[in-house]
């Protein structure tokens, strides 16, 4: 769900509460207000993407400065699953 | 006779009685007779004498006393003198033994200091050395700690201002801990249960005994680097205060001033406060209550998305709704309901497009009430889903099943938004098209085109239809005398 009119997680959701807002308190005729609407669903949507698009992981940062997979014991049983 | 020693020496000793003869009193008296030969020792070898009866017989004392005139030589040793309420003797610990020590020596702590006595030969001065200092009162390492409680406050690294908040959805949590500590487990147990995408960066640090702090100060600036990373748990279980003591240590709480992230510290159970407690960002009883606040971050942030969507919702509603009765009120009305018939009588043209306007007016506010409606339920499945699937986490992660949970909860939530896409197709406004209407569109589809005077000839239009959509070159215009009437 990659947007290129959202920039991030912060910016989406500071858009959302700006339409959110708009939508409350303007008076605005059916057309923008239905595009707000939906950027607004857009935006909302991308949050939730974003909470779950990430993949459970757990890394060991070594001393070297690399990132290992940490050993299955650490609980990271869905690794490749 | 104690008293006949303080007294003072007599100015002379008296004078024996000139007559009495020197010899005669020799012979009288047998035994000082042969004085030992009178050995007159230079000043060094007195000296190296006391100093050869004082350091062997002293060579290992304990003595109590408190710290006085305390000063740092750039050689880095230090001199002082300790005393107690009638005597004092200078000592000095050089920089070897007193890098050992937790605690700063400081004017009027009181201490017990080890060490042997030695004498410096050159001013006919005794010292102690001493090997170690131990405050009195106070254990060493509480003075320690105080003293550098009290060092960091007074720079500021204690200030709320400094303290920042946690991300709302961080992208990689860092942890600085021991690998085989219970920290760690409890830990990854519980971002396990309430976070199940987490991503983890461990960065294995000991975390009690000598070194520890230098690890985990290493770990900490380690772990700040890495990409993505913008929060970190540094800590381990609970323990003694020596157990717990690297968190107490000066490089460990420098570390943590410094991280570009926000740091929270997880050291010990409830009552432990750690020096690291105190410049962390944010500090956490236990392990697991640090991964506790990650999650609370994250659901805070997650409540904060539902509320703005309730609003929206709410607010998209009342508009459709005001909208749509004024457009119902609008055509309801005679003169307007009688406008397409009356026309079509004219001007067939204009009359079906009249009647169009009508019917797409109303179809449209149908349609758009319909789709939010429809929106509404996409959000909903979204919170529902959501919280469905972390119910069903926790549940695979007690009977330890995460994985297939995970990959199940994926393919569910990917079924779904497949059929809320094509949901919103369906119920799109243009959905009206489906009775054979069409859309014109201007080039870039930013317009809907009402009037051909707007196009050239030669110009790429887009027409939507309810199936696909076209792109056309305007061959030929006509009627562009007429001007856009709606």
């Amino acid at each position: 769900m990659a947007d290129p009119s959202i920039k991030d997680f912060e910016a989406a959701i500071a858009e959302l509460e700006s339409i959110v807002k708009k939508l409350e308190e303007g008076d605005l005729a059916l057309e923008p207000s239905l595009a707000l609407y939906e950027r607004g669903v857009q935006l909302s949507r991308f949050c939730h993407a974003r909470l779950e698009e990430a993949e459970r992981r757990i890394e060991i940062l070594t001393e070297r400065g690399e990132l290992k997979a940490a050993p299955p014991s650490f609980g990271a049983d869905d690794d490749r699953a | 006779m104690s008293d006949l020693f303080d007294l003072p020496f007599e100015e002379e000793p008296p004078e024996p009685e000139p007559n009495t003869p020197l010899p005669a009193s020799r012979e009288a008296s047998p035994a000082k007779a042969t004085p030992p030969a009178r050995r007159i020792l230079s000043v060094t070898e007195l000296t190296v004498r006391v100093r050869d009866l004082l350091e062997t017989e002293l060579f290992e004392v304990w003595v109590e006393g408190e710290l006085s005139n305390c000063r740092l030589w750039q050689t880095g040793h230090l001199y002082f003198t300790l005393k107690d309420e009638s005597t004092q003797i200078r000592g000095i610990i050089f920089r070897s033994a007193l890098r050992y020590l937790k605690f700063k020596p400081a004017d009027g702590v009181r201490v017990v200091a080890r060490g042997k006595i030695s004498v410096y030969e050159p001013k006919g001065e005794y010292q102690i050395v001493c090997e170690h200092l131990e405050p009195q009162g106070l254990g060493a390492l509480q003075l320690a700690f105080e003293q550098l409680k009290k060092r960091l406050q007074a720079e500021g690294l204690f200030e709320a201002s400094r303290k920042r908040p946690l991300p709302s959805l961080p992208r990689k949590i860092g942890i600085v801990t021991s690998l085989d500590g219970a920290a760690v487990r409890d830990i990854v147990n519980v971002l396990r249960r309430r976070y199940s995408n987490a991503h983890l960066v461990i960065r294995p640090a000991r975390v009690q005994g000598e070194g520890a702090a230098g690890e985990i100060a290493r770990g900490l600036r380690a772990i700040g680097r890495v990409k993505g990373v913008d929060v970190v748990i540094v800590g381990r279980g609970g323990g003694s205060i020596e157990d717990l003591w690297a968190f107490n240590e000066e490089i460990v709480a420098r570390a943590i001033a410094a991280s570009p992230v926000p740091v929270i510290s997880a050291v010990g159970h409830e009552t432990d406060f750690t020096i690291a407690d105190f410049v962390a960002d944010l500090r956490a009883p236990t392990p697991s209550a640090a991964a506790e606040l990650v999650v609370s971050a994250k659901d805070d942030f997650c409540g904060r998305i539902d509320r703005l969507e309730g609003r929206l919702r709410g607010a998209a509603r009342t508009r459709v709704q005001a909208l749509g009765r004024r457009v119902h009120v609008a055509s309801g009305r005679p003169a307007f309901a009688g406008f397409p018939a009356r026309l079509a009588m004219r001007d067939r043209h204009a009359g079906e497009l009249a009647h169009l306007l009508a019917r797409l007016t109303r179809a449209r506010v149908t349609a758009q009430g319909r789709h939010v409606q429809l929106l509404d339920r996409q959000l909903d499945a979204f919170g529902v889903a959501r919280r469905l699937a972390s119910l069903r986490a926790r549940l695979a992660a007690a009977t330890g099943r995460l994985g297939t949970a995970t990959t199940a909860r994926k393919h569910r939530a990917a079924v779904q938004l497949g059929t809320c896409a094509a949901r919103l197709e369906s119920l799109s406004p243009l959905a009206v098209l489906g009775r054979g209407y069409a859309v014109a569109w201007n080039a870039d589809k930013t317009r809907v085109l009402r009037d051909a005077n707007v196009v050239a000839r030669g110009a790429v239009i887009h027409v939507t239809l309810s199936r696909g959509e076209l792109t056309c070159d305007v061959r030929e215009k006509r009627g562009t005398e007429k001007t856009e009437s709606f």
